[in-house]
């Protein structure tokens, strides 16, 4: 569904990715880790074009988008993103950041949207916060609405950019449920994350990131239990300790 | 107004113990009182709106990604707050003009350019407060926009917008009330608003035999009122809005 072809990016003088392939199948989830810096948020982020990649090439169900000729909206129609930091609009209240996307971008009529923008709030177990405004929620909490949002505009495919890595500890259970019981219905996801626990239970398939490549790649128990590459299992010893 | 008129007549009579209804004053100044208030109305009515659009213009450019367009506007803002206001008044008033071609030249011509001019340096400022509002908003607001399947145009008019002129709204009140006050400038080459027809009356009511001084306090407390009147209008026009549009759980923390 989603297949990356040796995409590189610079900032500058920075090289971030440095020839990084990936492929995701319909239905898998595909977790990627990696230390920080090591551009996991870049190429989620090249993958529904917030960042375009100098080279390489990115294909949707086998069409290529990083191309002029491809509007960036069109691919993130199809694929929701959920941010480390929530991103919540501020300024509106769970339901109306949740029924934004379908009535401003896909032309839903407010009324249906709205019950369609409920029935999503009452999925990530949010159904009484409709009318809290982000502020007002904590972190976890927010995460769901933003959850909820992403799902709102009907995605085939989900990008998660460490969705946990800024919530409270207490927080981080509810958040990663909703996103495996999502895994459980069949959606489509890359997920960044540290969390080994979701790692192992939900995915089929992790990639170690370092310095712009992709160093392994294996499933759960070949990346935690018997890394091969060193950096691997110099990573993958200080996560789990 | 009621209001104003009340305070005026007890500041003056009960405590300086000034006649201030004299109808001797009155006959001759209300006249003046009346059509200096509609100048002021006029003016302002010209130099706010075009100081708000050019301000918001200019703001929003200066956060493009666009270096040719952002460096020459950060020469205007510069210019127009180190340089001031009655400076720029006495040029564009008396200057102003001979460079327009002669049939352009009406007798008020270049008091109408100096109102422009006015309004340019207000937009100066207010372009300062619109770009500070769209820094406040955070970048992720836009990438989550964007994500959504959001054009540049829908992400920065339901997402980015709204917040930004919310947080410009509390310092927008400031300066409207500047620009309220301003316009008096315009009394130094000729403008009849109400600060300078007051001025030129006061100075003949002076000269003429048998008028009395204090009717110069008469004058110029309510010369001030009509100016509080005004600004305190627009002020709480826009604490209206604030609150109007305020967001729950955004309050500021309260130490």
């Amino acid at each position: 569904m989603i297949r990356v072809e040796d995409i590189e990016k610079h900032f500058g003088a920075l090289h971030v990715l440095k020839g990084v392939s990936l492929e995701v199948q319909k239905g898998e989830v595909l977790v990627i880790i990696g230390p920080s810096g090591s551009g996991k948020s870049t190429l989620l982020r090249c993958i529904n074009l917030l960042i375009e990649p100098d080279s390489g090439r990115v294909f949707l169900n086998g069409t290529q988008v990083n191309r002029r000729d491809v509007r960036p909206e069109w691919v993130r129609e199809q694929v929701g993103m959920v941010f480390q930091s929530f991103n919540l609009f501020t300024h509106l209240n769970a339901l109306e950041n949740v029924t934004l996307g379908p009535i401003r971008v896909l032309g839903t009529d407010p009324k249906p949207a709205e019950a369609a923008g409920r029935e999503l709030l009452a999925r990530v177990g949010l159904a009484d916060k409709w009318n809290a405004y982000p502020a007002q929620l904590s972190g976890g909490q927010q995460q769901r609405v933003a959850i909820a949002r992403a799902l709102a505009m009907n995605p085939k495919a989900m990008l998660f950019d460490e969705p946990t890595s800024a919530l409270d500890p207490e927080y981080i259970r509810e958040v990663l449920d909703v996103m495996a019981a999502l895994a459980e219905e069949g959606m489509t996801m890359i997920v960044v994350t540290h969390e080994m626990g979701f790692a192992s239970s939900v995915a089929k398939r992790i990639l170690f990131m370092d310095a712009g490549r992709i160093i392994e790649e294996g499933s759960p128990e070949e990346i935690f239990q018997h890394p091969k590459q060193d950096r691997t299992r110099a990573f993958v010893g200080k996560i789990l300790r | 107004m009621a209001v104003g008129a009340t305070v005026f007549i007890v500041l003056l009579e009960l405590i300086l113990k000034f006649n201030a209804l004299d109808p001797v004053l009155w006959k001759q100044y209300l006249p003046v009182f009346l059509s200096g208030i509609l100048t002021t109305l006029r003016f302002t009515g010209i130099i706010l709106p075009l100081s708000i659009a050019v301000g918001f213009a200019v703001g929003w450019a200066r956060i493009s990604r666009f270096r040719s367009i952002t460096w020459p506007l950060s020469v205007y803002v510069d210019f127009f707050r180190g340089v001031p206001p009655i400076v720029m008044v006495i040029f564009a008033g008396v200057l102003g003009p001979s460079l327009l071609p002669a049939r352009f030249r009406t007798s008020d011509l270049g008091i109408n350019i100096a109102a422009f001019v006015l309004a340019l340096h207000s937009a100066a400022y207010q372009s300062e407060i619109f770009r500070a509002g769209f820094m406040s908003v955070p970048r992720g607001q836009l990438e989550a926009a964007q994500s959504l399947a959001m054009t540049r145009g829908k992400a920065m008019r339901f997402v980015v917008l709204p917040q930004a002129l919310r947080l410009s709204v509390p310092p927008l009140a400031n300066e409207f009330a500047v620009v309220i006050k301003d316009t008096s400038l315009l009394a130094i080459i000729g403008g009849f608003e109400l600060f300078g027809s007051s001025n030129i009356f006061t100075q003949q009511v002076l000269l003429s035999a048998g008028n009395q001084l204090e009717w110069l306090f008469v004058v110029w407390t309510a010369v001030a009122l009509v100016y509080f009147i005004m600004t305190f209008s627009v002020t709480e026009l826009l604490n209206a809005i604030d609150r109007r549009y305020h967001v729950k759980g955004l309050e500021a923390v309260s130490v």
